[in-house]
């Protein structure tokens, strides 16, 4: 087959692929929300609303229709890229999740490139000196991590470095007089003020930033390190590297050089994979530090029955979550000879 | 290089703040934090969450209000005198000359006849508090009249206590909107009908005649107001008010402690117990009418035993439950109509803690023990706290609460129905008259046995006899007096042969610095004031 051809097909039932991955995602999230023992229009109106409120906001709703009818009208409506009104915001769902995700990308980005840039390096020295203290002192550092509940680390964060020794800011994202001073561009309050020239409003917005971050940071370096450690570790014991050191190859070369070289390619994966984690999964450090972010959005809407809301949310993930297997794709491919020997 | 970057802006940060570069609040800003994720709409005819009420009560004035220190005093706001006809069914209000709105524009009955006829008109999710009047969308054009520039007639269906109707108008659905203002902005429903600006004033766009005008709302996020540079009365101290969505009370705390906000407004009650060592912190003390109850339903066979609904109130430890878990922040209150309304403050409490006595009562009954009742708790602190006390004392007499925790969903849910043993519950007042609670409470409608109108004594399965004589005598009676001794009479009568247990009354606490000062809290939830603070 020729290459072009080959190529063409490769897109196309990737795009089969996620289509089919998106409609089933809006399917589930759809009926759940449907069958969830909450009544949308009770949290319209509340309880103490007349009879003829209540039965106006259930037309309104479109809930007198059959089930199957009212997710017929949701994915013409997801296709016309309506995804409705959110009832607790009064503003197009879409508006909405433009508002809140940049904050969420903005802080889950910076959390992973801690995550990473710590991460990796704390991975490969456990693995390197396997069971030696390093490998110990590391690992537990890691478990922390990852078995403490990260909003008990985010409480203890504020009370040490916000309270006590007032390194970091506090909860928001930045402090009341800066708000709303820098136009809204992109939505990453970082971007937006450097692009205004605005320094004292971008190191303020760092400085509520710091906290939260490094706790995701720290989160996904948990994972991060781990994942590492233990690729390495099949690695350093493979012939090539025995190889590579008996050719007088020095400790550096064999282990940066050789292994870690090889042991990137699933890495890719796992750090893909974290981010996702990271962008769904910041809910409890976005309700600690106030964060308006997109698992504030979620969650609260959630609480208050607000489908529209929950279903885009949650398609959004679902959007993310394939783009990042997408893109951890195209990188194994480019990492991984063997990978592209084997699509020919 | 940009990791470099950005890691270099990270540590510059760092080193920053660590320098001291953290700023107290601006002396021109109080800054609030609380729960607002649950504001869908600051539109005076529609509001009626917690946050929203709170914000838009900032913005909108309605024509009569009350003295929060001495709630029986009504004065007025936009209206400046009112007369009440003979039959008792004809208010005519004078509007207040001097009023005006933030646009400038003068406040005139037009403008009183659109905002309260909007309410009826958009069939908003409370025009219940408007609507039983007898007001409907077929008559509220006749019954809410501007008679002339300076006049406005509202005309209600039967003879109620003048004090009644003015309560009600002086709640957050009777706030006043710029009619002038509004009508330029009215645009469609989905269904083709007139929105009367709703949309627009849901739209982070105010037009009231209050302290403040709104500037900016983010929804989940922020709201920040302004001062109404044309305010006609006495201006705020502050140029802005900004609340800030903070729902956890451990980070509200600090945050208050650290001086980066003004006022917590969603503090636990062992986070104000913490904050009040701060010699930086001053708690304000209020009234809340928010109440803490459970209802019995009587349809059961045991709970109609009037013997096992007395054992029962005999069985709960309501000064512990106080002390250990309310920990200040509720009293014990065993009647219908809170402390600081009219009828209020009778302090009966005839019921403690005493497990033979309620023994010997169920004894007495001749029901059968253990009784087991199906009950439903909503999942959010402190509700749960209170029932499973009450669930430890009850079974030492016999009584099994077979408690079940639920989400706030299914949770109304039950209490809507009439198929449930027992539903723990609070109530909150909607307008600041003893009504609300008293027609809930006590107002026995034969002809709705199971309380499909809201009637909470139906819902439950009670007959409330005497009780629904006096509560329906009260809300006609013109003599404030009277009514006032009509309350005592029927809450005493309630609190004996009702089946509802009433626990507590929220007592507010409030924790903001010690620099602000002229903040007023008010007696129903979220009516605190903010017109007259100052930051030293």
């Amino acid at each position: 087959m020729n290459r072009p051809l080959r190529l063409f097909i490769d897109i196309g039932s990737w795009l089969i692929t996620v289509a089919i991955t998106l409609v089933g995602l809006a399917a589930l999230t759809f009926f759940i929300g449907r069958v969830l023992p909450i009544d949308p229009v009770l949290s319209i109106v509340g309880e103490k609303a007349t009879p003829e409120v209540y039965q106006r906001v259930y037309l309104e709703l479109g809930l007198d229709k059959p089930l199957w009818a009212q997710f017929w009208d949701y994915l013409g409506k997801l296709l016309r890229g309506d995804f409705g009104t959110s009832f607790s915001t009064s503003r197009p769902v879409l508006t909405d999740l433009l508002n809140f995700f940049p904050a969420t990308l903005e802080l889950s980005t910076i959390g992973l490139i801690i995550g990473v840039v710590l991460g990796v390096p704390m991975g490969v020295a456990s693995a390197y000196w396997h069971e030696k203290w390093p490998d110990h002192v590391l690992r537990v550092v890691g478990l922390v991590g990852y078995s403490v509940p990260v909003f008990w680390l985010g409480l203890v964060g504020l009370f040490i470095f916000y309270y006590l020794l007032g390194w970091v800011s506090g909860p928001g994202q930045l402090d009341v007089f800066y708000v709303g001073v820098v136009k809204r561009i992109t939505g990453s309050i970082l971007i937006d003020s450097a692009i205004a020239g605005e320094w004292d409003i971008f190191f303020n917005a760092i400085s509520h930033m710091t906290l939260p971050a490094l706790l995701l940071g720290y989160y996904s370096l948990a994972y991060i390190s781990r994942m590492t450690r233990s690729v390495m570790l099949d690695q350093l014991s493979r012939e090539y590297v025995l190889t590579a050191r008996l050719k007088g190859a020095s400790e550096f070369r064999a282990v940066a050089g050789h292994a870690l070289r090889n042991a990137a390619i699933p890495l890719v994966t796992v750090i893909a994979l974290s981010y996702g984690g990271l962008l769904e999964g910041s809910v409890l450090i976005e309700t600690i530090f106030s964060w308006p972010g997109i698992g504030n959005y979620i969650y609260s809407s959630l609480f208050a029955a607000d489908m529209n809301a929950v279903l885009g949310g949650t398609l959004l993930v679902g959007v993310v979550f394939v783009l990042l297997n997408m893109l951890s794709d195209v990188l194994y491919r480019a990492l991984d000879p063997r990978s592209r020997e084997f699509a020919r | 290089m940009r990791l470099f970057k950005t890691l270099m802006a990270v540590a510059v940060g760092a080193v920053m703040t660590a320098s001291g570069a953290i700023a107290e609040t601006p002396k021109n800003t109080l800054v609030i934090a609380d729960a607002i994720d649950d504001i869908i709409t600051l539109d005076p005819a529609e509001v009626s969450e917690v946050g929203g009420v709170l914000a838009s009560q900032q913005i909108y004035q309605p024509l009569v209000s009350f003295d929060p220190a001495d709630p029986t005093k009504i004065n007025g706001v936009l209206a400046e005198s009112w007369s009440v006809s003979e039959d008792g069914k004809t208010f005519t209000f004078k509007m207040n000359p001097n009023a005006k709105f933030a646009s400038g524009n003068p406040v005139t009955a037009a403008d009183a006849e659109y905002s309260l006829q909007r309410v009826i008109l958009l069939d908003s999710r409370i025009s219940f508090i408007l609507t039983q009047f007898g007001l409907n969308k077929d008559n509220v054009k006749d019954n809410i009249k501007a008679v002339d520039p300076q006049t406005l007639q509202l005309v209600v269906d039967q003879k109620y206590a003048p004090s009644f109707v003015l309560y009600v108008l002086s709640s957050f659905t009777g706030g006043i909107v710029d009619s002038a203002v509004v009508k330029q902005h009215e645009g469609k429903r989905e269904d083709g009908s007139n929105d009367y600006g709703n949309a627009w004033l849901k739209a982070e766009n105010s037009a009231g005649s209050g302290p403040y005008v709104l500037t900016k709302w983010d929804p989940k996020v922020s709201i920040l107001l302004s001062r109404n540079e044309n305010y006609w009365g006495t201006a705020p101290g502050v140029d802005r008010v900004f609340l800030q969505h903070m729902p956890e009370s451990a980070t509200q705390r600090l945050a208050l402690e650290k001086g980066d906000i003004d006022i917590a407004n969603k503090l636990g009650p062992d986070d104000i117990g913490a904050v009040s060592a701060n010699p930086d912190v001053q708690i304000l003390e209020g009234v809340s009418s928010t109440m803490y109850y459970f209802g019995l339903n009587v349809r059961n066979p045991a709970l109609a035993n009037p013997k096992v609904v007395e054992a029962i109130k005999y069985g709960v430890d309501y000064q512990g439950i106080a002390d250990t878990i309310g920990k200040g922040t509720i009293k014990v209150h065993q009647t219908m109509i809170p402390d600081g309304f009219l009828g209020g403050g009778i302090n009966y409490n005839p019921y403690s803690l005493d497990i033979e006595k309620a023994k010997a009562l169920i004894a007495e009954s001749g029901v059968a023990t253990p009784i087991k009742l199906a009950t439903v708790v909503w999942n959010v602190p402190p509700y749960p706290d209170y029932a499973q006390a009450v669930q430890a004392t009850l079974s030492q007499i016999g009584v099994d609460l077979d408690l079940q925790v639920v989400d706030g969903g299914p949770w109304l849910d039950r209490y809507r129905s009439h198929d449930l043993d027992v539903w723990f519950g609070l109530w909150g007042p909607d307008y600041p008259d003893p009504h609300s609670n008293a027609k809930a409470f006590g107002n026995h409608d034969p002809s709705d046995p199971d309380g499909q109108k809201g009637n909470l004594a139906d819902r439950f399965g009670w007959d409330s006899g005497k009780v629904s004589e006096l509560v329906n005598q009260a809300v006609q009676e013109q003599d404030v007096e009277k009514r006032k001794a009509l309350y005592d009479e029927a809450q005493r009568l309630h609190t004996d042969t009702s089946p509802f247990v009433f626990m507590f009354q929220d007592s507010r606490k409030v924790s903001m610095r010690k620099n602000v000062k002229g903040v007023v809290l008010g007696i129903t939830f979220s009516d605190d004031r903010y017109g007259g603070v100052s930051k030293e």
